[in-house]
């Protein structure tokens, strides 16, 4: 050891400004979102491994064929439907704007709008699975039916869900005396789930009635 | 941030040209596609763009961060990290609600109908825990 005192010049350096670091509530969000995406992976490699095995076998893939031979899926019916979805997205993104600049009234304007949209979406899923449903091709009819309800269904278990968090987002709104980045926050991940729904929403959209 | 950014888009760029390999190659090796794993790695695409987008638009938000400057000291990452709940029941409640429904599965309908309602009724709870009573704001 040497017998003289040393010192060395500090080097570190202090922000001028503190960071601003990333809100944890929408990583956390998004890390469910990878979680969820692989879970609907799952079913679409299902689809597709459970037509690669029927068409192997030479077995009729194409739509609800076994009960009845000449029903089909709706398709224009489920197009206008895909529609609300999609344009339920966009009034979910305009809310987001408002919710950024705080505007709390716009906010709920937008979010209402967007939650009668996906309402609207799951009746129409219901509708069509009762029509099916009466043609004969239920859930355990065949190969197809069961993985076409299965897909479809966890989806609209999944629409539903959101609408849930769409009447929580909101009840915070009124729940709370001042609107803050809390509330925001929870609009902001709120339209990441809605917008990660259609997206999956458009993949099994082209899966089922368009690439068949 | 955008490094993180970049190391997800190239992971998806790469699955995106395996996938492309995988369908050709198993085309050649059997006749046709195999359907499977080539979609189970378009969707690994979907997966590495969805968090490399993510981390690309919170970048450009909230600028640098001190991960990005190698002058950083482990201070300049102190701070408010974010509100955490410091103990709570709610969870325990929302998770036996939901133990309770799926058990309707088995055993009966009417019990799965009385497990939505506690489960919506935890999930209340759960939402508006830090809204009410003490915590109202």
């Amino acid at each position: 050891m040497l017998p003289v005192a040393t010192a060395s010049a500090i080097t570190s350096t202090t922000a001028a400004q503190p960071y601003r670091r990333p809100n944890l509530v929408s990583v956390g969000t998004i890390v469910w979102l990878s979680s969820e995406l692989m879970f609907f992976a799952a079913l679409f490699a299902m689809y597709f491994t459970i037509r690669s095995v029927s068409e192997g076998r030479g077995l009729a893939w194409n739509p609800l064929m076994v009960p009845n031979p000449e029903h089909d899926l709706n398709i224009p019916f489920a197009t206008v439907n895909t529609i609300i979805l999609v344009l339920s997205s966009v009034t979910c993104q305009l809310g987001v704007w408002a919710a950024e600049k705080g505007q709390v009234g716009k906010l709920r304007f937008w979010y209402i709008v967007s939650f009668l949209m996906g309402a609207v979406f799951i009746a129409g899923q219901l509708y069509e699975y009762g029509e099916l449903a009466s043609e004969g091709a239920t859930l355990s009819a065949n190969a197809y039916t069961s993985v076409f309800y299965l897909t479809t269904g966890f989806h609209g278990l999944h629409v539903t869900g959101g609408l849930i968090a769409f009447l929580f987002m909101l009840g915070r709104t009124y729940a709370a005396k001042r609107f803050t980045h809390e509330q925001a926050t929870s609009a902001i991940v709120v339209s990441y789930y809605w917008h990660f729904v259609d997206v999956v929403w458009i993949g099994l959209f082209a899966t089922i009635y368009i690439i068949r | 941030m955008k490094v993180q950014g970049w190391l997800f888009l190239l992971c998806g760029v790469f699955f995106a040209g395996v996938d492309i390999a995988y369908w050709f190659w198993t085309k050649a090796e059997m006749g046709s596609g195999e359907p499977v794993g080539t979609t189970a790695m378009a969707i690994s695409v979907g997966f590495a763009f969805m968090v490399g987008y993510y981390l690309m638009f919170t970048a450009r938000r909230i600028g640098a961060q001190p991960e990005d400057s190698k002058q950083a000291e482990i201070s300049d990452g102190a701070g408010e990290i974010g509100f955490f709940s410091p103990s709570s029941w709610w969870p325990l409640f929302l998770c036996l609600a939901a133990a309770f429904a799926f058990a309707g599965f088995v055993i009966g309908f009417w019990m799965f109908l009385i497990g939505v309602f506690l489960v919506i009724m935890a999930m209340i709870g759960f939402v508006f825990q830090y809204y009410r009573g003490n915590f109202s704001h």
